[in-house]
């Protein structure tokens, strides 16, 4: 098992440098054939050079390399490796701000918005996933059948537009007429957007617009899982032996039916970091979503690459911790 | 449909209101000026920089100006220029400035704003090392070269050599309340452009930890900040209790954060917002048809051209920009593309300002005829090759500028191509390098109320954003004699003389001028929109209930 993580830790490494050195390549060919990002925050108001040339010396962009199309810039790249790895320093962005601050201040909008996706698509995909694979071609098996489609048909963008306008604003505005509903409802759960005044409530429906594509598939997988499993050899042991139906549910089914499920919703944490740049944005989450959305407009290249960075770390350790859950889960796999 | 928390906010402030009105006792009890007190809650995006220095953006200066403040201020309607921390402004040559201060103004950390805390600011801000944008405003300041240095090769990675001064050595203390300020050449507009907030004072503890000042702004002005800034959530002012002048109307006021425009508009739609200084393009027919008399509409000033490249051979004839431009009829492509959002121009300088006129541009209105007879007459279009038109890559510009080409191409038979690849870095780079081969769509805003600001920086030879290359030294002159004229008024003749040049020789095809299109809730009382600085939330009363 210990030998098992070291490996696994040590594949990190490549993986890590070969997303950053492709991210630093991308950002770099950005500003070779798309010009000087400093150069943009002018406008119509062409600064004179002094001043262009102090603001691109100070953000970063002043290397020649820049100014040559196709130009790998492998001296940028070192010292950025360098600067991150040694000094725990991510650059600045275009206002001037430490990498490491923005992401401080927008992890906890994201993390709290992908608590609350997780949650709901794992505790109600699960649910609605055992409802429909326990008694297969009932109405509880069609309804889910039919909705989870619906969620999956529809891109998450489309989905959130339609929720903001017509659950935030449309809907809130008919709670918001009552005065007997209970502010954190009427002006928290149902606001069109992130609100300062209610930091987990108004992230309620972004959270669940985030999970809801995911709770479909998870719904999905659990009841085909369910289904196969609920035939298999030891079930009808468990069964035989005379276990009670909450065991032979619970322990003996559930339990072998969710290693699928939990791999889903392992490998969904980087899906959900992806859906977030999209959800983050409809709903004014100030997040991690919202942030590389805005950098990578604006072509902020040390933002892109230490945000992204850290996801793909996150997504890394997600993976690593979910194929150790399996061994937990499924006594049949062992790591040597 | 206004919700209980609103109600308790406003309750709550109300009670600190009386607490603070006693100490007022202003003369501040216009009746037509509303009431004082409440929350007003209003859209902004994430500013760069809370500081003077560094701000010079929309969402920056909208916060900049409730808790700084200048030299002067502009009157809401008419943009006059009004003395705020000045007693005067005055000089006899128009180079050589002497600012007296009103006394008795401090920072929200005590420090006096005195005589040296402008020229602190503004040193500030022209030295180039400190890399702060509005060094861009200092350009007129004698000794501005000194301050700032370039890099000798050109290119990275050696550094610039430190500037031969840190100092402008136009700027120069008299006494506590008085400075001079030396223009490099004179410049009868100078009083007009203090109200920028690149000329706003900074303390010395700002000064000494920019970053740190950003973060938690000194200001001098109405109100300060309630906490720190809560970077990309909100930025949250109350009434600061240094400020000597005429208080801010409401009690606090409170900047939410948005990332877009959409985003904020549905915030508004639920009652979140008082004030939405903008509103998204694609809902505006919706937002006037269900906030019709909450939407305030005025002529705004942000000038859109189509710049001509007067470097190249094809468009060195002034009798071709004349043709292209009598082939455009602005008010079909804005009622068409626009929803009627704009205001056709009909001259360089925005309707809004003092000495603008109504036809200076005499080739501003469609007229193929004549169109025809001067192309015809300048030796027609290069057969066989196309105009080119450009604009910068994403933003919206394709749709107007097909328009246009269409339009050209029916009127005069030249077939056109439409750049639209390249980002606006690099669309700005290219303009720089004057490297266009066509059209180009580029825009402008006013830095302050005078009528120079549309036209040097435009057209003067070698000015910065001169992106034609046009020069007319008769244009210059006339320039000159304006900047040297004894009076912002007296040189409003010379100012339209310089600009009657332009109409003839159509440097740039004048396009349109912006409307202002700002929303408002309900619980607003009286909005006021500034004619200079926009949305002026200190002078905007709310409902007492």
């Amino acid at each position: 098992m210990g030998r098992y993580v070291i490996r696994r830790l040590l594949q990190f490494i490549p993986t890590v440098l070969g997303t950053m050195f492709l991210l630093h390549y991308l950002t770099s060919l950005a500003i070779q054939f798309s010009g000087n990002p400093v150069r943009a925050l002018f406008g119509d108001r062409t600064p004179s050079p002094a001043l262009l040339e102090a603001i691109t010396e100070r953000l970063g962009y002043g290397d020649p390399c820049l100014d040559q199309k196709g130009n790998p810039c492998f001296g940028m790249f070192l010292d950025r490796l360098q600067g991150i790895f040694l000094n725990f320093d991510f650059g600045i962005n275009l206002r001037q701000r430490e990498v490491t601050d923005l992401v401080a201040d927008a992890i906890p909008f994201t993390l709290k918005l992908l608590v609350i996706a997780i949650v709901f698509e794992a505790v109600v995909g699960i649910a609605a996933g055992v409802l429909a694979g326990l008694r297969g071609g009932s109405f509880a098996d069609y309804t889910v059948k039919i909705s989870t489609v619906f969620v999956i048909s529809v891109p998450i963008f489309v989905l959130g537009l339609i929720v903001r306008e017509f659950v935030g604003v449309e809907f809130g505005n008919v709670l918001r007429g009552q005065s007997w509903i209970p502010d954190v409802i009427s002006t928290g759960v149902f606001s069109p957007g992130f609100k300062p005044d209610y930091p987990w409530a108004s992230l309620i429906i972004p959270g669940m617009v985030l999970g809801a594509t995911s709770l479909a598939v998870t719904a999905r997988l659990t009841r085909t899982s369910i289904m196969e499993n609920i035939r298999a050899d030891y079930v009808r042991t468990a069964k035989a032996k005379g276990l009670t139906t909450k065991r032979v549910i619970g322990v003996h089914t559930l339990r072998n039916s969710l290693i699928p499920v939990i791999t889903f919703l392992g490998v969904d944490i980087g899906a959900a970091m992806a859906g977030a740049v999209v959800t983050e944005t409809i709903f004014n989450v100030p997040g991690i979503g919202r942030l590389v959305t805005m950098s990578a407009r604006t072509g902020e290249s040390s933002v892109v690459i230490g945000v992204v960075t850290m996801l793909v770390l996150v997504v890394l350790v997600a993976n690593l911790l979910v194929d150790l859950l399996y061994a937990v889960l499924d006594p049949r796999i062992r790591y040597e | 449909m206004r919700g209980k928390f609103l109600k308790v906010a406003v309750a709550a402030t109300a009670t600190a209101m009386l607490a603070t009105a006693c100490g007022g006792g202003g003369d501040d009890n216009d009746d037509s000026a509303g009431q004082s007190g409440g929350t007003l809650r209003v859209y902004n995006s994430e500013p760069a920089f809370l500081t003077p220095s560094g701000g010079d953006d929309e969402p920056s200066l909208y916060v900049i100006r409730s808790l700084y403040r200048g030299l002067v201020k502009y009157n809401a309607e008419s943009s006059a220029v009004e003395m705020d921390l000045a007693e005067s402004i005055e000089s006899d040559d128009q180079k050589l400035w002497t600012i007296k201060l009103k006394s008795g103004y401090t920072f929200d950390n005590g420090e006096p704003v005195n005589a040296d805390s402008f020229i602190r600011s503004w040193n500030f801000a022209a030295y180039s090392p400190n890399g702060q944008n509005n060094g861009y405003f200092m350009k007129r300041i004698a000794g501005i070269k000194d301050v700032q240095s370039t890099d000798p090769d050109g290119d990275g990675p050696q550094k610039a050599p430190e500037p031969a001064a840190k100092e402008l050595s136009g700027l120069k203390k008299v006494d506590d309340t008085t400075f001079t300020v030396e223009l490099e050449a004179p410049f009868s507009g100078f009083p007009t452009t203090v109200g920028y907030p690149g000329f706003f004072p900074m303390a010395e503890a700002c000064v000494a930890d920019i970053l740190a000042c950003s973060e938690k702004p000194i200001g001098n002005g109405p109100y300060k900040m309630d906490g720190s800034w809560q970077r990309n959530v909100a930025i949250n002012l109350v009434r600061s209790d240094s400020w000597n002048g005429e208080p801010g109307k409401p009690d606090r006021i409170e900047y939410r954060i948005f990332a877009d425009i959409d985003a904020g508009y549905a915030a508004f739609q639920a009652g979140e917002l008082d004030v939405l200084y903008t509103v998204p393009p694609a809902r505006y027919k919706e937002a006037k048809a269900t906030y019709g008399d909450r939407m305030h509409e005025q002529p705004g000033d942000s000038f859109t051209y189509v710049g001509m490249p007067v470097y190249q051979d094809n468009f060195k004839d002034k009798r071709v920009r004349q043709a292209l431009s009598l082939s455009i009829d602005r008010q079909s492509i804005i009622d068409a593309v626009f929803d009627g959002r704009f205001t056709p121009a009909t001259g360089f300088v925005a309707p809004t300002f003092e000495g603008a006129r109504n036809d200076v541009c005499k080739y501003c209105t469609k007229d193929v005829e004549k169109a025809k007879q001067l192309l015809a007459e300048a030796g027609g279009w290069p057969a066989g090759e196309k105009l080119i038109l450009w604009a910068n890559a994403g933003a919206g510009h394709d749709q107007w500028l097909q328009a246009v080409g269409d339009q050209i191409k029916e009127a005069l038979g030249i077939d056109y191509e439409l750049r639209v690849n390249l980002q606006f870095a690099e669309y700005l780079e290219t303009a720089d390098q004057k490297k266009f081969t066509g059209g180009f769509r580029l825009g402008w805003g006013p830095d302050y109320p005078f009528m120079e600001t549309y036209l040097y920086p435009l057209y003067g030879t070698g000015a910065g954003s001169n992106n034609s290359g046009y020069s007319n030294p008769e244009f210059d002159a006339a320039m000159k004699e304006g900047d040297s004229a004894d009076s912002i008024q007296a040189a409003i003749p010379s100012y339209q003389k310089a600009e009657d040049f332009v109409g003839e020789d159509l440097p740039v095809i004048p396009m349109w001028f912006n409307k202002v299109g700002a929303l408002y809730s309900e619980n607003v009382d009286q909005f006021v929109w500034n004619a200079v600085s926009d949305a002026d939330y200190a002078a905007i009363s709310l409902k007492q209930n």
